[in-house]
């Protein structure tokens, strides 16, 4: 424990349909790349990324995980550890967005009650073929109450603010925040990102 | 090279004899296949038993079971893609239509085929995506349904159907339009790109073959990572040099793969994950067989939580298809293939894989840890030189699992069941 490299844990997990684009916007997120040949994720992966927030080293612990209803056994059972989800559907594919409401149904069955979550309607820059409006995305989030973005991972649109903002709300809640920060405290209401880093 | 030779001939001479010896065959194949002259795939074919053990009987069995094979096609793909097409897709029968919520209606069973059809699509297109080999046009496409003049509602097709015709709802929306294009340049719909008319990509063949299975087993239907099972067999079906082999390659993996997975088929069904034959139970096993093996790395990874969910859930299902690359899954399959009990086997190969990583695992902490277990072939990886040096630790040396050399473009099973036998190690039945 000698040599502590972060301040803060997060544990994050993305969940939604197969073919969405999870392990893309984790790739994204965690190597700033797009990769189209991305082969199908089975069971769980995991991603590390360190981020700065609010004058804090968080360490980001980011559960990949498979979409296909056969491998929910394994993954929600990592729903329970989780401080953050996020739950992507892809605006491509209508079926993905009909679905957000059974996956927030798993998260209220297997997830803590306060996790934070956050909705990403990913694959924002394929235009043509949109078949989920953004006003859409907007009514289902603002019915729960959960942030919502539109990302692409592709076109790098919003998938840094989109992981920025889910640490930024868990970190919000968390205490002994403003314990151990320099200068005196943090600003809780600082939304962005100051800046951040791969580990 | 001469022991390479020597193996070679002993295994021509074994196909070659009356009653090909399955034990004999086993122990050389274990040893690993030789790519040559297609003996990789003959041996793969009767290992999996697929062909009799009389070579005399090789064209009589082949042909009925490719004709069967054919037979399922004409069923599940041709015969209702003809109806289809001809029904036209406005033509509603009363008895039948698309909102008839009876179970049983064949538009219900239709919708539900298209689901899986678009799973399989999303995953056969993302196959094996370092190789060029699933996009090349295979030189013996299913003649019946890519011919130009076909009406038939291919697979293609109905893909096709699924994602333009629900394009055009979205449009409606904004009451500028009801009408766009049906058919779109095909490279513009990049992410559904398909060959030309009259062509075939190797990974749709595949994608043929998961539907015919997901339609014969309706009740595990297909699950991801079935495609990643039947890659590297179609792949070195369809890479055999005799034109017979590669024209059959279809018909021959489909049954292939459907032995291989008689044999793990509890992996991929979800309520059995906690029963003592699902691979809840292997991953308990696994974990078993490293306490025993090595006490002081099983104590590591428990400590750290590093549950076997976490990696050998993919090991397993996937017969470790996703951790290596293609030539070294065949050599690994060479020896699982010919192993007495391949679910044991494949435990082993998993705790020798665990081992060879035991100084670094004993040394890091859980994130360092994790990625080396999610990433076990960065041990293969070029920049590390021709030849990876693996850890031949003293633990390894008085407990011996499977000794398990990476090489840098091919990797080597070195124990022989005779071997880890003698050594304590069980391999039962």
């Amino acid at each position: 424990m000698a040599k502590k490299t972060y301040d803060l844990l997060f544990k994050l997990l993305l969940i939604g349909d197969s073919g969405v684009g999870k392990t893309c916007l984790l790739f994204r997120f965690s190597d700033d790349a797009f990769n189209t040949t991305f082969i199908s994720t089975i069971g769980i992966d995991f991603k590390i990324k360190t981020v700065e927030l609010g004058g804090k080293k968080i360490k980001l612990q980011i559960w990949d995980t498979a979409g296909q209803e056969r491998f929910h056994t394994i993954t929600t059972s990592y729903y329970r550890g989780a401080m953050g989800i996020m739950l992507v559907y892809d605006i491509t594919n209508a079926k993905t967005f009909d679905n957000i409401s059974k996956w927030l149904r798993n998260i209220d069955e297997h997830a803590n009650e306060d996790v934070e979550k956050m909705i990403l309607g990913n694959k924002c820059d394929m235009e043509d073929k949109r078949q989920v409006s953004k006003e859409r995305g907007d009514t289902i989030a603002r019915e729960h109450a959960i942030p919502f973005l539109e990302t692409s991972a592709k076109s790098n649109i919003n998938v840094e603010k989109g992981f920025m903002d889910l640490a930024q709300a868990i970190l919000n809640k968390t205490p002994g925040k403003d314990s151990g920060g320099h200068s005196g405290g943090v600003d809780v209401h600082k939304q962005e990102a100051t800046k951040s880093k791969c580990c | 090279m001469a022991a390479h030779r020597a193996k070679l001939m002993r295994c021509e001479e074994l196909l070659s004899k009356d009653k090909i010896p399955f034990k004999d065959l086993r122990e050389l194949c274990f040893q690993g296949c030789p790519h040559e002259s297609g003996i990789r795939a003959k041996c793969w074919k009767l290992l999996l038993n697929y062909l009799p053990l009389r070579p005399a009987d090789w064209p009589d069995h082949l042909k009925k079971q490719r004709a069967a094979y054919m037979h399922f096609i004409d069923e599940i793909i041709i015969q209702p893609g003809t109806d289809r097409a001809g029904q036209g897709n406005s033509d509603v029968t009363f008895e039948d239509h698309p909102l008839n919520p009876n179970p049983e209606s064949q538009w219900n069973t239709y919708f539900k085929d298209n689901d899986m059809l678009l799973q399989i699509d999303k995953d056969c297109r993302r196959l094996c995506p370092d190789l060029a080999f699933f996009q090349n046009a295979t030189s013996y496409p299913c003649l019946e349904l890519v011919t130009n003049e076909t009406e038939i509602e291919t697979l293609r097709k109905r893909v096709e159907y699924q994602v333009l015709k629900s394009e055009t709802v979205q449009r409606n929306r904004s009451g500028i339009t009801n009408m766009i294009a049906r058919k779109r340049a095909k490279s513009m719909n990049a992410e559904y790109y398909t060959l030309s008319e009259g062509q075939e990509a190797h990974w749709e063949v595949v994608e043929r073959i998961l539907f015919i299975y997901g339609k014969l087993n309706p009740g595990q239907g297909y699950v991801q990572g079935m495609n990643e099972i039947i890659g590297p067999i179609y792949y070195t079906f369809a890479s055999d040099p005799s034109k017979e082999g590669q024209e059959n390659a279809e018909a021959d993996t489909f049954y292939c793969f459907t032995n291989i997975m008689s044999d793990i088929r509890d992996n991929f069904i979800k309520s059995l994950d906690d029963s003592e034959c699902g691979i809840g139970a292997l991953m308990q096993r696994l974990m078993e067989i490293l306490k025993k093996k090595d006490l002081a790395l099983w104590v590591r990874l428990d400590q750290q939580e590093i549950k076997p969910q976490f990696f050998a859930f993919r090991w397993i299902t996937l017969l470790l298809s996703q951790e290596f690359s293609l030539p070294d899954v065949q050599r690994i399959w060479d020896s699982l293939f010919s192993a007495e009990d391949r679910n044991e086997f494949l435990l082993l190969i998993c705790c020798a894989m665990l081992i060879l990583l035991r100084n670094d695992i004993l040394n890091n902490d859980f994130s360092t840890n994790m990625k080396l277990v999610q990433v076990i072939t960065k041990y293969r990886s070029p920049v590390h030189g021709d030849v990876i040096q693996l850890p031949y630790t003293e633990q390894l040396q008085q407990n011996p699992v499977i000794y398990f050399h990476l090489l840098s473009n091919r990797c080597e099973l070195v124990y022989k069941f005779s071997y880890l036998r003698s050594k304590g190690f069980q391999i039962e039945h």
